[in-house]
This record gives structure tokens, sequence and C-alpha cells, in this order.
């Protein structure tokens, strides 16, 4: 089917739907994925980084009223060990460390002491803003945050509460949350895309159909949808099918129609050709009745009884020829195997009294020799109808040439006439590969018709080269084919 | 250090006053069957369910009520007790010859067979100081300003170089318990500290993770266990008298010997003569720079 073997390209505008669809799918799923994703992790971040506030600002009120007696006493156990207690008893905050500085910045406790020994000037690296009671300062590259309230007791600013807290459990929820969602969108969007595929694919299915019935009908003929595929009479494709079988009904009947009027005009040409041949017959008929009568009345005489009977045998011989050419000419399909070129020569003597009727000269020259391997019945068909057609095209008094040529693989023929030339809708369908159809209107054409039907019957070509001064030159080759001759020669033992 | 000391003294002045008076007398003798049984960091009371036991175990042992009294320094036991609120206390020997003429010894225990202990100065672990000279400077946490071997001790060892611990160290400061002065060394809030030997060897047992972290650089001699002591007047009260029925066979009863196991001690004995002379000799020494 067209929709499966086709080549994928690097075009996607060239891509089956079934695949284009799903990718527009995996495209949406992943815009819209990124925009979820970036909208989930904002609202986390300040999610978090509301909760990380309220957190530590809880811990500051509890540190900082519980502290703040012993900070007034200058109580360093007591400061110390309030901050270690709040410390493991905070379990949503990760504290690294809580110092407590005085109001000239000297460290009165601190929970990690060896970092921030006692007495020693707090002199932390990071900027701190000198105002405000409560700040907190995210910092990303460090994975933690950090902190100060001032200590205010009666308005009077008794020190200060440094902190931080790390945040790596933030980041890891973060880098948790993003993973989920990567995993998760990616899951859905694979199975979007599937489901996306699987249902273009059905939903397809029937356009296969069409398009596979069309690809043979263009190839060998077309054929209809067998009943069982053609699904709902009212469904969009149930609808188009009946539309194509129906289609394909009219061009069955309309090549039936065409058949007939070619058998009919090969009637009709039959016709032609009979009177012909009758005249062609009368012609020594009424000699050979004067060579009877002779013998009869001077049969005695042995001179004139032997010119008689040359004259009857010349006659009969001549009669014999336009019989043995008209049988050629329709003997059954079957019996055709192998081009005779005698066979072609016979042609002659059939448009001889065309010929003669018109006055045309005839240029004939065959060089075939022997058989060619090839059906005879339809290049003597298709020669026969191109040779008419140059007579019924041809001025009185002008020229028809025909040649042939051979080797081993192909048989060519041209005839080349002294007529306006071909119509240009003649000369197109001639020309062109494919001509199944006949373009042309009436059956004006129905010869050429004939012709290209022949031709590809037998895998032969043809071309024509037209032109208003020096007449057409139509030209058929013929490939040859494997076979044994079979022509067979009634009158060879009479010859 | 003057300024403690000094502090103290009044405090114990104005509450031996009041504990004589009959307003105190009456609030003490309110509540006959109750025993108010006063206690201190001389050992690691922050055991709930060691006091709990020891709860137990008096109140059975005495057939009394027991109500255990724990404040937070030394300075506050001492007063109740003076004052006459405490039926016992268990109190350091300091405070207990600082007030030896309205205390009594109601039983001493007995640690590794004797009733005896020593002070012991730490550092942290990864220090090279090996003796007191070698802390000079320093951050020192003591436990108690009336604590013989978290303060004392070490104040009367500065006197004998002629030094006050606000000159010789750079800061100092109390916790109020000898196993909050092994946690302030340990983590480096102070480089030094005076601690009580007996607490600091059973931190060694059960927490040793706490106690590595520190090691003893000077030891103390041999000075009198702190005691479990009384007004002097009230020691021939039913309930002063059950209590040291109690605490002397404490070590012949199943529950008092679990108690005993769990405090590391031997059981209690009657106090014997001069056993406090030593911390006596140390209050003459530090007294001696004035």
């Amino acid at each position: 089917m067209a929709l499966q073997t086709s080549k994928l390209s690097f075009d996607p505008r060239r891509w089956p739907l079934s695949i284009r669809v799903p990718a527009v799918v995996v495209l949406l799923m992943f815009t819209v994925s990124a925009v979820v994703t970036d909208r989930v992790l904002s609202r986390l971040a300040s999610t978090q980084s509301r909760h990380l506030s309220e957190l530590t600002n809880a811990y500051l009120d509890g540190i900082s009223s519980s502290i703040l007696p012993h900070v007034l006493r200058d109580d360093v156990w007591e400061t110390y060990d309030a901050l270690k207690r709040a410390g493991s008893q905070y379990k949503g905050l990760d504290v690294n460390w809580t110092t407590v500085v005085n109001a000239d910045n000297y460290v009165i406790a601190s929970s990690a002491p060896k970092q921030f020994p006692l007495q020693s000037q707090f002199a932390l690296e990071i900027r701190l803003p000198k105002t405000g009671s409560t700040q907190l300062f995210l910092d990303g590259a460090k994975h933690v945050s950090r902190f100060r309230r001032q200590i205010i007791y009666q308005g009077r600013t008794l020190g200060t509460i440094y902190g931080e807290i790390g945040i790596s459990k933030l980041i890891t929820e973060r880098w948790d949350v993003l993973k989920a969602l990567i995993i998760t969108n990616t899951l859905l969007t694979l199975a979007l895309a599937g489901v996306g595929y699987l249902a273009v694919r059905r939903m397809l299915k029937p356009v296969a159909v069409l398009s596979n019935h069309m690809r043979v009908g263009a190839e060998s003929g077309a054929s209809k949808i067998p009943d069982q595929q053609l699904g709902h009479p009212n469904g969009e494709f149930g609808e188009l099918f009946r539309t194509y079988n129906s289609l394909v009904e009219n061009v069955a009947e309309r090549e039936r129609l065409l058949k007939h009027l070619a058998e009919e005009e090969r009637l009709a040409s039959l016709g032609r050709l009979a009177s012909g041949m009758a005249h062609e017959i009368n012609n020594p008929l009424g000699g050979m009745l004067n060579a009877v009568d002779a013998i009869r009345r001077h049969g005695d005489r042995p001179e004139v009884r032997s010119t008689s009977v040359d004259l009857i045998r010349r006659g009969l011989k001549g009669i014999r020829g336009v019989v043995r050419s008209a049988l050629a000419t329709y003997r059954h399909r079957e019996e055709d195997r192998t081009l005779a070129a005698t066979e072609l020569d016979d042609l002659a003597l059939l448009i001889a009294p065309e010929i003669k009727r018109k006055k045309l000269q005839l240029e004939w020259r065959n060089d075939l020799v022997g058989d060619f391997q090839a059906p005879a019945h339809p290049i003597r068909d298709s020669v026969l109808n191109l040779l008419l057609n140059a007579i019924s095209v041809s001025p009185q008094g002008s020229t028809i040439e025909f040649r042939v040529t051979a080797d081993a693989k192909v048989l060519q023929i041209d005839v080349h006439d002294s007529g306006p030339g071909l119509p240009k809708d003649v000369s197109d369908y001639l020309n062109a590969n494919d001509a199944r159809t006949l373009p042309l209107e009436d059956h004006r054409g129905l010869g050429i018709w004939i012709v290209k039907r022949l031709l590809g019957e037998i895998r032969g070509s043809i071309h024509a080269d037209t032109n208003a001064r020096r007449g057409s030159r139509i030209t058929i080759s013929i490939p040859a084919t494997r076979g044994k001759s079979l022509l067979d020669v009634e009158y060879e033992n009479v010859a | 250090m003057r300024r403690q000391i000094a502090r103290r003294d009044l405090v114990v002045g104005g509450l031996s006053s009041l504990a004589i008076s009959p307003t105190f007398s009456n609030v003490a003798s309110a509540k006959t069957d109750v025993i108010r049984f006063g206690l201190t960091p001389v050992f690691l009371d922050n055991d709930l369910a060691l006091l709990k036991r020891l709860q137990d175990f008096l109140s059975r042992q005495t057939k009394r009520e027991v109500q255990l009294v724990q404040r937070r320094t030394y300075e506050e036991i001492t007063s109740l007790l003076i004052s006459g609120q405490l039926t016992a206390a268990w109190i350091c020997g300091y405070p207990y010859m600082a007030y030896s003429k309205q205390l009594a010894v109601v039983a001493v225990p007995l640690w590794r067979g004797r009733p005896l202990y020593q002070s012991y100065m730490i550092v942290s672990a990864d220090r090279d100081a090996t003796k007191l000279e070698d802390l000079k400077r320093d951050l020192h946490a003591f436990s108690d300003p009336n604590s013989n071997s978290g303060y004392l001790v070490t104040l009367a060892e500065l006197a004998k170089i002629h030094q006050k611990p606000e000159d010789f160290f750079r800061r100092s400061f109390f916790t109020y318990g000898h196993r909050n002065v092994v946690r302030a060394v340990a983590s480096g809030l102070a480089e030094s500290g005076s601690v009580d030997g007996y607490v600091w060897e059973v931190i060694a047992e059960i927490e040793p993770n706490l106690a590595r972290r520190t090691k003893v650089i000077v030891r103390s001699e041999w000075l009198g266990f702190p005691p479990v002591a009384c007004l002097k007047r009230l020691k021939s009260l039913p309930e002063t008298q059950a209590v040291e029925h109690a605490l002397l066979n404490m070590q012949s009863d199943p529950d008092g010997a679990e108690v005993l196991r769990l405090l590391r001690l031997d059981g209690f004995v009657a106090a014997p003569a001069n056993l406090y002379d030593g911390i006596a000799r140390k209050m003459r020494e530090a007294r001696s720079l004035g």
C-alpha cells in the first residue's frame, strides 16, 4: 500500500499522514510539556521560597524569643543550648548554623562554635544588608539560604541572629519534579503519538484501499472495490467507494463501446478492401473466361490450349495473391506468433486498389528478411491502419513511403505520407507514453486508438513526427519476443 | 569570681536568717508527710527514667510521698535546703562546706568503692594541651559557681599560680551542669572546661561519642564525693531519718541496686570524719587571692 511503503524523506511535507499526524502530536505535546514544566517549576520554586521564608520566620520567632533573656544576661551557654535545641526541633529546616552576635557584632554564641568562635568578630563573606529586621537571601550556587534578624528589646538593638539553611533538599525536590515531569510527559507523548499513528492509519485505511485500486487500475485496468470493503453507504468513504465503482463501470463501458466501434471500423475497412479485391479478381476473370472459351472452341489446337492455360494460370495466381493477403489479414489471432516479411508485403496488395483509386505513388521498401519474432496480427493490423490513414489524408498524385528495417531485437516500420500533418491532439496522443483512454473527439482517431492499443499489447511503441509541409512520419518499433515461428503459408506448395 | 562569691555569701547569709524564721519553719513543717528531695547536677540529672526510679525507690522505702526538686543552679537548691524547704538534697561538697554550720550529711555515695571523686580539667580531644598553664587565654567552661569540681578546684589551682580566672582565661562562662561542660568543650564552644570527674567517667561509659571528643589533661586529688545533706536541725525528723535509712540500705534493695547501677555508684554510706577537709582546703586556697 502506498501509505505504508512510501520511503520516508527528510522533507516533512512528503511524509505520509500516518507519520505526520503523530509528529504534530509529538511537537504539540513537547511544546505543552515545556510550558507546563516551566510553570510547574516556577510555581514550585515560588512555593518553596514562600515555605522557606515562613519556616525561617517561625524558626527565628522561636529562637529570638527563647534567647532574648540569655542575650540580655550575656549567657553564653544558655544561648548556645537554645540554638542547638531549636536546630533539632525544626525538622522542616536544614539549619547549617545559627550565630548570635551582640550590638558590636561580636559572637555571643553559635550553633557552630568552631566556625564562629565565641567573642570573635562576626564577618561573613556574603554581603548582608544593614537594615531591616529579617532578611532571607538565597544563594543558589551554594545551595544555601542565609538569614538575618535583629534582636530588639524595648527599642534597643541587642544583637543580630545570622544563620544559614541548606536548601539541597529543595533543589533535589525540584530536580525530582523535573525528572518526573520529563518522564511522564515523554511517556504520555509517546503513547499519544502511538495512538495517533494507529488512529490515523485506521482512519486512512479506506484511502489506502482506494489508492491501491487506482494504482493497480493505472497499471492493468481499473477494477471495482469489492462489496465487503465498501462500508456504510452514508459514510464518507462508503460514498466515495461507490462513486469510484461507478466510475470504473463507466470506463469499462466506454472501453467496451470503443472495442465495438473498432470492430465496426475493421469491418468497414474489410468492406472497402473486399470491393477492391472483387475488382482485382474481376480483371483476370475476364481474361480467364476468354481463355476458357478459346479452349472450348479451339482446344484441339495445342498453341491455343497452351496460351489459354498460361493465361488462366496467371489470372489464378493473381487471384491467389489477393485471397492469401486477405486471409492473412483476418487470420485468427491465436495463430500469430511470428511475422513473416511477406506478410507485410501482402499489405501492399491489399491497399493497391486504394492507391490506384487516388492515383498515389507507393514507395515500398521492406528490409525484413525471413521472420521476426513478434505476433503478426497486431503488427499487420497496426500497419494496415497506418497505411489506410496515410492514403486517406494524402492528396491525389502524392507519394506514400513505406519502410521496414529490422534486426534481431527490434522491428521498425515508417509510414510517411504527404498529407497536411496530424492534428496536435492526435500527435500528442501518439507520442504520449501512456494513452490508455481516447482523448479524441468522436471517432476520427479511432484507427489511431486501435494502433496504440494493439502496439501496447505487444510492448511496441509509436512516434509521430508531423509537419504541415512535409506531411507526417509515423514510426512504430516492436521488440522481438521469444517463441517459435508458427507462420504457416497455406499456398507454399502451390507456388 | 570575687563578685560571684560575694553574691553567694550574701544570699547564704540572707537565707540563713530566713531559714530559722517561724514562717519558713511553718512552710517546712506544713507538709511533714511529704519528702522534698533536692537534686543538683552532681550526677546526670537529665535522665528522667533514672529520676523516676529514684523517686519510686525513695517513696517506697520511706513510705511517703517524695517530690524531687530540681533547679537550674546549685545555689537555688542550696537556698531551698538552707531555708528548710527541702527535706534533704544531693548537693556538692563545696556548698555543704560553705554551710557546714547549718548542714549535716545524710549519706555519701560510694564511687568505685570510695566516697571520693576528682575534678577533671578537659580540653578538646584534638588539642595538645597537657597542663593547666597550656590553657592560658582559653575560653573556659565552668560548671557552676557553687561546684567544687566544676569551679572551686580550678580556682584553687589558679590561686596556686597567683592567677584569677578572669585574668588567666580569655573568657569563662558557666554551663550549670557538668554534662554541659563536656558538650561545650566537645562542640568547640569552649576550649577547655572544669568538670566533675565522676560525671565525665559516666558520660564516657554511656555517651562515648560525646566524651571521646574531649580529653582529660589534669586530674585533681581525691576529694569528698558530693553528699546528700539536710539541715542539722531537721536531721532527726522521721522523714529525714527515713531518707537516710533508704539511702544507706539502697544496695540491698533490688530497686535501689538498679538505681545505683544506673548511677554507676556502689552505694551510700555515712560520711567518714574529715571527708570534706580537702574541699575546705580548696576554699581557703581560693580565698587566698582575696
